[in-house]
């Protein structure tokens, strides 16, 4: 082969398979850095990190002191299996058995498979082939990625990045998991963070995170769950303060004066990194939620300090006093569910926001795909998700392109009608022409209304304009423009066949613009109404303040005055009620004729 | 390959490789949804899936549409290597895209480590006859140093758009059973012989 050995290895990893395994077996650390670690590199190291992770499951098991790390192991394939919705269903299965032949067949296979290579075409090129495929399952989706980019155990930066959350909420996916599970199930749970779940258990979870599973948490209790969240927090490397911070929190957290415990806390909240930042107020947010159900899960402040301060790596001190002082710290803390990105299966979403929302989603999820295989986490699975992935993102920008082609189509549409109409309307009204000065129009009347001078009338004129204005502009920016006053039904028909694509849109916007109009129009009339009613109110009034101005004298009593004053006020209140109410009437009407035009247009439409 | 339930029609991955401009995406997006799209607008990478009939036999197309631009090779390599068939692009009215090929057909022999790779060079645009810049022998001449076939097509008449594809997938699928024919025959194509071919190193 004229081709340089490092990539023919990297395709063939048995190739030197023996002699790699000699050179490489004492470099025990594989950077995932720019010099680039070959797919070979990284099966060789698996076949030794398999062992080596067995010893590190054992040791876990050994920390914790409970079950053995080996039950863990053997229960893993079938549970694997279990608790994926995923779709590599057989895998798991083969990978037990052939994990248990692989170590005695060990060296063997692998002097076959260095044959096998060299001489390509060979008749024992089948059987060979066989275990190379066998090989290639096993190695290369079972453990790799656990050890190269896992999620617990690293710094919380890393954690992050190679658990990550693709909604933009930059906190590893197992921690939001277990904290919206327990916020979904286990805040009425007795003792919850007391109480631990069975080591064997959340190792598995543990893993199954690790290798990028999918993991449902449904399927496990709140015990475990719990357990689990509190041995990611407990493996970060350093506490959630900050090993500088941590002493200042601490000193901060034993001030007796609460307001001024309150004050430090806060600042020091602040001068967290971000990543930290967040962490520390999903977890106080949560577990201050959970003390919030203290009669049902009696777990007092107290006692959810005192079981997550080592967790934590803090006092019980500090950790009361976070929860104490929670709402003041994390005002702004939401604990938003977190929505996986979708799965060919799944069906995507028509609004275009929740498209461009996906579509970063999935982007995120690709990226980082690419980047855990360019260290080497290559599979078939991994390569199926990758195209599958690419698959949604090819689809999503599709179906965007055309939802944002048939907008452009259609708003060109109503320019044209727009233009007709305008044209046919010349000389009316000057607030015809374009929506954006019917839509000034009712504000500007308003303020008109300001000017004038003040009464209890005039507010009730400012009221009903404010939300005249309101809904055309809210109604008239959802179909973005164009306001055709006399926009029926019946001239949008012979046009709309043109395009067929269009017509249910165009139908539905046209209704919609025909019924805005009706609504405009009728408060138009209506605010013309009111404003005649307020000279002939405000004349009345001025008369009326006619007679305390002139009869200054004792003529006519204050107590006059104010009885004539607040009759008034009634009589002023009564109307404004009256107003309000032929609005809501008119409204009304606009809606009914808005169902029958409706009604009329799709009969057109079918016929 | 094989992996999926039996259930399931086959699936054959197909990969478009070319540099910028050469018309990966309208000769995807032709085959696909028999639409030719006018305005140039720079693939990162697209993947598409469809259900076809190949010589009466239901299978699914994979299809991805990589970048021709060099700023993203960085993920090619990851596509590249889960490719089972590749079409390899150039347009015939510029010179430096039939250049570029060489460049391509290796590093996909790079990644995939095998010559017999199924792999198609692919003249498009071969509606624009009198901008021709790449004669059909120089191609074909290449094509049968390499000893892959060349095929001249047009995404804008859909000249051979389908040919192309098809041929390809004839020959992901005539590979494949070449390999369960050696894997003691547990394929499922088992029965589609005829279109076997021999393969000697």
């Amino acid at each position: 082969m004229d081709f340089e050995s490092p990539d023919v290895m990297k395709d063939f990893p048995g190739l030197y398979a023996s002699d790699i395994h000699k050179t490489k077996s004492n470099d025990p650390e594989y950077s995932d850095d720019a010099e680039k670690v070959t797919k070979k590199d990284i099966l060789i190291g698996k076949r030794k990190d398999k062992k080596d992770k067995k010893d590190k499951e054992r040791g876990y098991a050994a920390l914790e002191g409970e079950s053995s790390a080996e039950e863990s192991y053997e229960v893993s394939p079938s549970k694997s299996k279990k608790s994926k919705s995923f779709k590599f269903p057989t895998k798991s299965k083969e990978k037990r058995e052939k994990s248990r032949e692989k170590d005695k067949e060990f060296t063997e296979k692998k002097k076959e498979k260095d044959k096998r290579t060299e001489k390509k075409i060979e008749k024992d090129k089948e059987k060979c082939k066989v275990e190379k495929k066998e090989k290639k399952v096993k190695s290369e989706d079972w453990c790799d990625i656990a050890e190269v980019l896992p999620i617990f155990g690293v710094n919380l930066k890393l954690a992050i990045e190679h658990g990550r959350c693709h909604d933009g909420i930059d906190l590893p996916v197992p921690v939001r998991a277990c904290i919206e599970y327990v916020e979904d199930h286990g805040l009425t749970f007795e003792n919850v963070y007391k109480v631990s779940g069975p080591k064997s258990k959340v190792l598995h979870l543990k893993k199954l995170y690790n290798q990028r599973e999918h993991v449902n948490l449904s399927d496990y209790d709140v015990p475990t769950v719990t357990s689990l969240l509190k041995m990611f927090l407990r493996d970060l490397p350093e506490p959630v303060f900050t090993a500088d911070l941590l002493i200042r929190f601490e000193e901060a957290g034993a001030i007796l004066n609460v307001a001024v415990r309150e004050k430090h806390l806060k600042i020091l909240v602040g001068n967290l990194p971000e990543t930290n930042r967040l962490l520390l107020s999903w977890i106080t947010v949560h577990l201050y939620n959970v003390t919030l159900n203290e009669r049902l899960n009696k777990m007092s402040p107290q006692n959810i300090a005192l079981c997550l301060s080592s967790t934590l790596q803090t006092s019980q001190r500090l950790l009361s006093s976070l929860l104490f002082h929670c709402p003041a710290l994390f005002p702004n803390t939401v604990l938003e569910h977190y929505v996986y990105p979708l799965t060919s299966s799944s069906q995507l979403p028509d609004d275009p926001e929740l498209m461009e929302q996906e579509l970063l989603k999935q982007e995120s999820l690709l990226a980082q795909i690419h980047s855990e295989m360019n260290v080497g986490f290559i599979s078939k699975q991994r390569e199926e998700l990758l195209w599958e992935v690419q698959r949604i993102i090819t689809q999503l920008k599709r179906k965007l392109k055309t939802a944002n082609k048939d907008r452009e189509l259609l708003f060109e549409k109503i320019d044209e009608q727009h233009v007709e109409e305008t044209t046919e309307n010349e000389g009316e009204r000057s607030a015809t022409p374009t929506i954006s000065s019917e839509a000034e129009a009712p504000p500007s009347q308003s303020a008109e209304c300001v000017e004038e001078p003040t009464t209890v009338e005039m507010e009730v004129t400012t009221e009903i304009a404010a939300p005249v204005s309101d809904t055309n502009l809210s109604d008239s920016s959802s179909c973005e423009k164009h306001s055709v006053k006399d926009a029926e039904p019946v001239e949008v028909t012979p046009s709309a066949p043109e395009n067929k694509l269009l017509n249910n849109a165009l139908a539905i916007l046209q209704i919609k613009n025909t019924f805005l109009n009706n609504l405009k129009e009728s408060f138009l009339k209506q605010i013309e109404q009111e404003r005649a009613e307020i000279t002939t109110l405000e004349a009345q009034l001025s008369q009326k303040d006619y007679i305390p101005f002139y009869g200054d004298t004792n003529s006519v009593s204050l107590d006059e005055i104010m009885d004539l004053l607040q009759k008034e006020n009634q009589i002023l209140q009564i109307k404004k009620i009256n107003l309000v109410r032929q609005i809501m009437e008119q409204q009304e009407e606009c809606i009914d004729l808005k169902t029958k035009i409706d009604a009329c247009t799709k009969n057109v439409f079918l016929t | 390959m094989s992996k999926k339930p039996v259930t399931q029609p086959a699936l054959h991955k197909v990969i478009m490789v070319g540099s910028g401009g050469v018309g990966k995406s309208a000769l995807t997006l032709q085959f696909m949804y028999d639409e030719f799209v006018e305005d140039y607008e720079p693939t990162k990478a697209d993947s598409y899936r469809k259900k076809i009939l190949l010589d009466g036999e239901e299978v699914q197309i994979d299809i991805l549409d990589t970048a021709g631009q060099e700023d993203y090779a960085a993920i090619r390599d990851n596509y590249f290597r889960s490719g089972e068939g590749f079409l390899c692009i150039f347009s015939i009215t510029e010179d430096e895209s039939f250049q570029a090929t060489q460049d391509f057909r290796e590093q996909i022999l790079r990644v995939k480590n095998d010559e017999n790779i199924p792999f198609l060079l692919v003249g498009n645009k071969c509606d624009l006859e009198e901008r021709r810049k790449v004669t059909y022998q120089e191609a074909s001449d290449r094509a049968k140093q390499w000893g892959v076939t060349y095929v001249e097509t047009s995404a804008k008449t859909r000249e051979h758009v389908d040919k192309v594809f098809f041929d390809l997938m004839r020959e992901i699928r005539a590979r494949k059973m070449e390999e369960n024919k050696t894997n003691n025959g547990r394929g499922k194509d088992k029965n589609k012989r005829k279109k076997i071919k021999c393969v000697i190193l």
